[in-house]
């Protein structure tokens, strides 16, 4: 899911006043019909993403006009959503609507998820197996949105250099391995001051909290090729076979980075986005929500139609043939707990969100999602250029997409302190032996627990 | 006096102890029970036992090694807050020129509060250290000195008010007469002035403890326990392991109840030790 | 009985020593403070590049940070509710617990003594303890209002409060009560005339930590009123300025920061007029 952009947020601000107006009459004559429990039910979405809490209300009220069934959205704030999700559906009116984060979430919220296999919307899944399952396959989550992240580059700078003497490519469909990558990164790095830039890769922020993108993100990439051989989805005995190859990327970033490797430890994702954005770097790792994150903002200089998505290269065989890496992270469930009349209404809702045809217009227009894995956005163009990218790399059958199976990590702590020891990594405080030693060791520690 | 007074036990503390009832009391024991069950929420609490309790202390949750570090933390912190604190009030309370404008600034990081604060800090701090080519979390003893560091300037100008409070209860004329007796300075601050204010070093280190011990807020936005927890405190540890890890809020749980009583030891030693000092009025 | 002297006498120069000593302190004190003002005034691109420098040309953003802050967050509201919280936890919290300390400081019994200790614990107790129990209490006795809040802080700050008045009443000379006593007071009436007057720098302090806590309090009315579109506080709207997926404005949480501190500060001036004005009195009656 892309977070809201800011153009859309101020452009339509008279219409969020408007629909805030009767969110405020509705909320208030709702708690009453809330309480009484008076059969028809009503809905209570805990979303997660503060970005989309407009969009959403604005989605809400409309779902409201149409039907007068009150649609109550509440957005955690940032870093409270678990402790919100757990109070709250200790609560008299709890949220009958929530997010769970994948195979791990689910095993903590079990007892809470609805049991969605014969619903509409999920039957209506273009890809059946994106919808979150226990073992026996019983379906008790459906992805919101299908997002993707690779490395975002500006076009602008890569065709300055591609137009160098002695450039060791003349285009970016040229580059199509590690080793391609590799050389021409670190001879752009090597006429940085030529190109106007600080350093070829945005910095790899790797200050607490802020180190996602590389023990999540990075990370997918070696073991998603180790499940592939091992032809499973999930393994206790995780070896990090391609261990070498998440190490020469990492290293690739961060020795042609905008910031000695010592000071990564102090950087964070805005950080890293800020030197894309201000021209000082032409590569950034992120996703597609990266866009509204650069855009409208003073001071960017990313054009809109120069910023692209390339799949990242570790250094496995027959990857020119790989994609960006695709999947999701943001399931929603309904809850089983809540009133059976809720429960429906929440259902009735889910159903006509992602089959409706202008409900799922309103959550592509309003940048909540670019893509959703549901018949009723097919057609449907995202707002913004990375949204459209991710659409693209989805409907091209050439390239294998890489799976998004970190959700598969024991942990969120896991994968905290993999980044910690990334981060010792990069000050030259440990070897990669060590990180690579923690991976394995608390993966299998913790999968076994 | 006080046999009359006695009778009036509802009104004078009826509201507060209701309300004291509600918001921690109830809670607590319903926190004790929750830290023997395995729980996600409050509503599907299933019961275990000790087990918690056994994980907590042996298992490898990292909790006995953050209870560590809180503990050397906090005992620096104590010691440089109050020692600080107390000469700011001293000096303070002695007529100098500005002294209300001073008063207001040290008092100042208390005005703001929360994450924010530390994530300023945060900044601040690894745009000092850059110059030696350093971050507060490549190296646990940077971390640690930045949160004393922290924990230092938001509280001492919080005990100064405090110390202040106490030493202007202190009557004038005991000074004078300890000036007269030919008492110095240094004498009559030991042997008139500290026993006065003992009451404000009896709250004032307490108020230390408590906050230091428990400190979350700071430390999360800070270091968030980096490198490789090392600079993780219990609180932090604690909230970790509840939200960051599957199915361990009952060890978490348990994991506060220890944490409670130990502190809990350390205060009522704490307060007897100086409750008993004090001088009656 | 100092009254004798001069109100602006001439400071020795160790005085003076002292006094540059202070000036430099307060002025290293005061830099994290100065550095949330000049970054909220700076484009959230520029904030962690150079941290310490000037606003100028290309990173000032001018009031942008304000405007986005404002406009995003339905601060008005908050600031309302965030004020009528923090006001009506400080007054009940002053008035209540200095009249629970007072008893449990002079009726001197095994019970008043636990009770004393019980509010001691209470400051110890990690929060995470008594979390999810304390927000379904609040749910299920209708607390999650601005209204209840106050009954909740009444809860929590009470450990605090009442152990601060309890150290200072200890202080205040029993004659003075049974002088009341003998005048032939009751207990709430020497308590009102006679007691009271002479807390109210202690009750100074006690309301300026309270509204300062009570004011910057993110997690409890996060988790109890937090959830309900009308009862938004402060600290709960900066902290939807973080989005997701690192999206952080830091610009403008600075600035909201900023616009947060000036109601604290303007009451922390006028306390800080009060603990001087208290002062004196108690000095005139000693």
């Amino acid at each position: 899911m892309r977070p809201i952009t800011r153009r859309s947020m101020l452009g339509g601000s008279a219409a969020v006043a408007l629909a805030a107006t009767l969110a405020a009459c509705s909320n208030g004559s709702g708690s009453n019909s809330g309480s009484g429990d008076s059969g028809t039910g009503s809905v209570y979405f805990l979303n997660f993403k503060p970005e989309a809490e407009e969009a959403f209300k604005t989605i809400a009220s409309t779902y409201t006009e149409k039907t007068g069934v009150e649609v109550k959205v509440v957005t955690a704030a940032s870093g409270t959503y678990e402790q919100t999700l757990q109070t709250e559906v200790a609560k008299s009116n709890p949220p009958t609507i929530f997010n769970i984060n994948g195979p791990v979430g689910l095993a903590t919220w079990q007892d809470y998820a609805l049991d969605l296999s014969d619903v509409d919307f999920v039957k209506d899944l273009t890809d059946p197996s994106m919808a979150l399952t226990d073992d026996a396959g019983t379906v008790y989550g459906s992805p919101l949105a299908t997002e993707g992240y690779g490395l975002i580059y500006n076009g602008e700078i890569l065709d300055k250099y591609f137009a160098m003497d002695g450039a060791k490519a003349t285009s970016i469909d040229e580059i199509k391995s590690f080793d391609k990558l590799k050389e021409v990164v670190e001879d752009m790095q090597s006429k940085k001051g030529d190109l106007g830039i600080d350093g070829v890769f945005a910095s790899t922020s790797l200050s607490p909290g802020e180190d996602w993108r590389w023990q999540t993100h990075l990370s997918n990439y070696p073991v998603y090729y180790e499940f592939k051989d091992k032809g499973v989805t999930d393994t206790p005995d995780l070896e990090l076979t391609y261990s070498d190859n998440y190490q020469q990327i990492f290293d690739l970033y961060l020795n042609n980075s905008t910031v000695e490797p010592s000071a990564l430890s102090s950087k964070t994702v805005s950080d890293s986005m800020a030197e894309f954005a201000l021209g000082k770097a032409a590569f950034v790792q992120n996703g597609n929500w990266a866009w509204s994150q650069i855009s409208e903002v003073d001071g960017n200089v990313v054009k809109e139609d120069q910023i692209h998505f390339m799949p990242i290269y570790i250094g496995v065989d027959g990857e020119d043939k790989s994609g960006i890496a695709l999947g999701t992270e943001n399931y929603l469930s309904v809850n089983s707990q809540a009133p059976e009349a809720d429960q429906q209404a929440s259902i009735d809702f889910l159903n006509w969100l992602f089959m409706d045809a202008e409900a799922a217009k309103l959550l592509t227009d309003n940048s909540v999602v670019s893509a959703a894995p549901y018949s009723a956005f097919a057609e449907l163009a995202p707002a913004d250029p990375l949204g459209a990218e991710v659409v693209e790399y989805l409907n091209n059958d050439e390239l294998y997409p890489i799976n998004w199976v970190f959700q598969t990590y024991p942990s969120q702590d896991f994968k905290d302190q993999v980044g910690q020891h990334l981060a010792q990594y990069a000050a030259g405080n440990e070897s990669w032996d060590d990180v690579k030693k923690y991976f394995v060791e608390e993966w299998k520690a913790e999968k076994s627990a | 006096m006080t046999k009359s007074l006695k009778k009036y036990f509802l009104v004078f503390t009826g509201p507060t102890l209701i309300a004291f009832l509600i918001a921690f009391i109830v809670p607590f024991f319903m926190g004790l029970y929750l830290s023997l069950t395995k729980f996600t929420t409050l509503t599907n609490a299933k019961w275990v036992g000790f087990d918690n309790y056994q994980t907590a202390l042996t298992g490898n949750t990292g909790f006995v090694k953050a209870l560590g570090f809180t503990a050397v933390v906090s005992a620096i912190s104590i010691l440089t807050v109050n020692l600080g604190a107390f000469a700011l009030a001293y000096l303070l309370t002695r007529k100098l020129r500005g002294t209300n404008l001073f008063r207001s600034v040290f008092f100042m990081p208390n005005l703001i509060g929360g994450i924010v604060l530390g994530y300023t800090w945060q900044v601040m701090l690894n745009a000092i250290l850059r110059h030696w080519g350093q971050t507060i979390v490549n190296d646990w003893r940077l971390g640690m000195a930045g949160l004393i560091l922290l924990i230092n300037w938001q509280l001492m100008g919080y005990m100064m008010i405090i110390y202040i409070a106490g030493l202007q209860n202190v009557p004038p004329e005991l000074i004078e007469a300890a000036q007269i007796d030919g008492a110095g300075k240094w004498e009559t601050l030991r042997n008139v002035t500290i026993p006065m204010v003992m009451p404000s070093i009896t709250i004032c280190l307490f108020l230390t403890l408590a906050n230091t011990f428990k400190m979350y807020d700071q430390n999360l936005a800070l270091t968030n326990g980096a490198p490789l927890k090392q600079t993780q405190m219990a609180a932090l540890n604690i909230v970790d392991l509840m939200y960051k890890q599957v199915g361990k809020q009952g060890i978490a749980q348990a994991q506060a109840v220890i944490f409670f009583i130990i502190v809990s030891v350390i205060a009522v030693l704490q307060l007897r030790a100086t409750r008993a000092k004090e001088v009656d009025a | 009985m100092r009254s004798s002297k001069p109100a602006r006498r001439k400071q020795t120069v160790g005085q003076n020593l002292l006094t540059a000593f202070l000036a430099v302190l307060t002025l290293i004190w005061i830099v994290p403070l100065l550095f949330i003002l000049i970054n909220s005034f700076k484009g959230k691109f520029f904030i962690s590049d150079s941290p310490f420098s000037l606003p100028t040309g290309e990173t000032f953003a001018g009031l942008t940070n304000y405007i986005t802050g404002l406009q995003l967050s339905g601060f008005a509201r908050a600031l309302g509710w965030s004020l009528f919280i923090t006001v009506g936890s400080v007054a009940v919290i002053v008035l209540l617990t200095a009249m629970t300390a007072y008893y449990i400081t002079r009726v001197k019994t095994w019970w008043t003594s636990l009770i004393y200790y019980l509010f001691a614990f209470s400051m110890i107790a990690p929060f995470q303890l008594v979390m999810f129990p304390t927000v379904k209490i609040a749910d299920m006795l209708g607390l999650a209002t601005p209204w209840g809040m106050i009954i909740l802080y009444l809860g929590f700050g009470g450990g605090l409060s009442v152990f601060l008045f309890a150290g200072f009443i200890k202080s205040v000379p029993l004659e003075i009560e049974e002088a009341a006593y003998m005048d032939g007071c009751s207990p709430l009436q020497s308590y009102f005339r006679v007691v009271m007057p002479l807390l109210k720098p202690t009750a100074v302090t006690v309301a300026v930590l309270n509204a300062m806590w009570v004011w910057n309090d993110f997690l409890l009315p996060n988790l109890v009123i937090g959830q309900d579109e009308r009862y938004k506080t402060i600290p709960i709207v900066i902290q939807m300025l973080v989005g997701s997926n690192g999206n952080r404005d830091m610009g403008a949480q600075m600035a909201m920061l900023v616009l947060a501190i000036i109601p604290i500060v303007v009451f922390y001036a006028f306390g800080q007029k009060y603990i001087v004005e208290g002062v004196a009195a108690g000095a005139v009656k000693g």
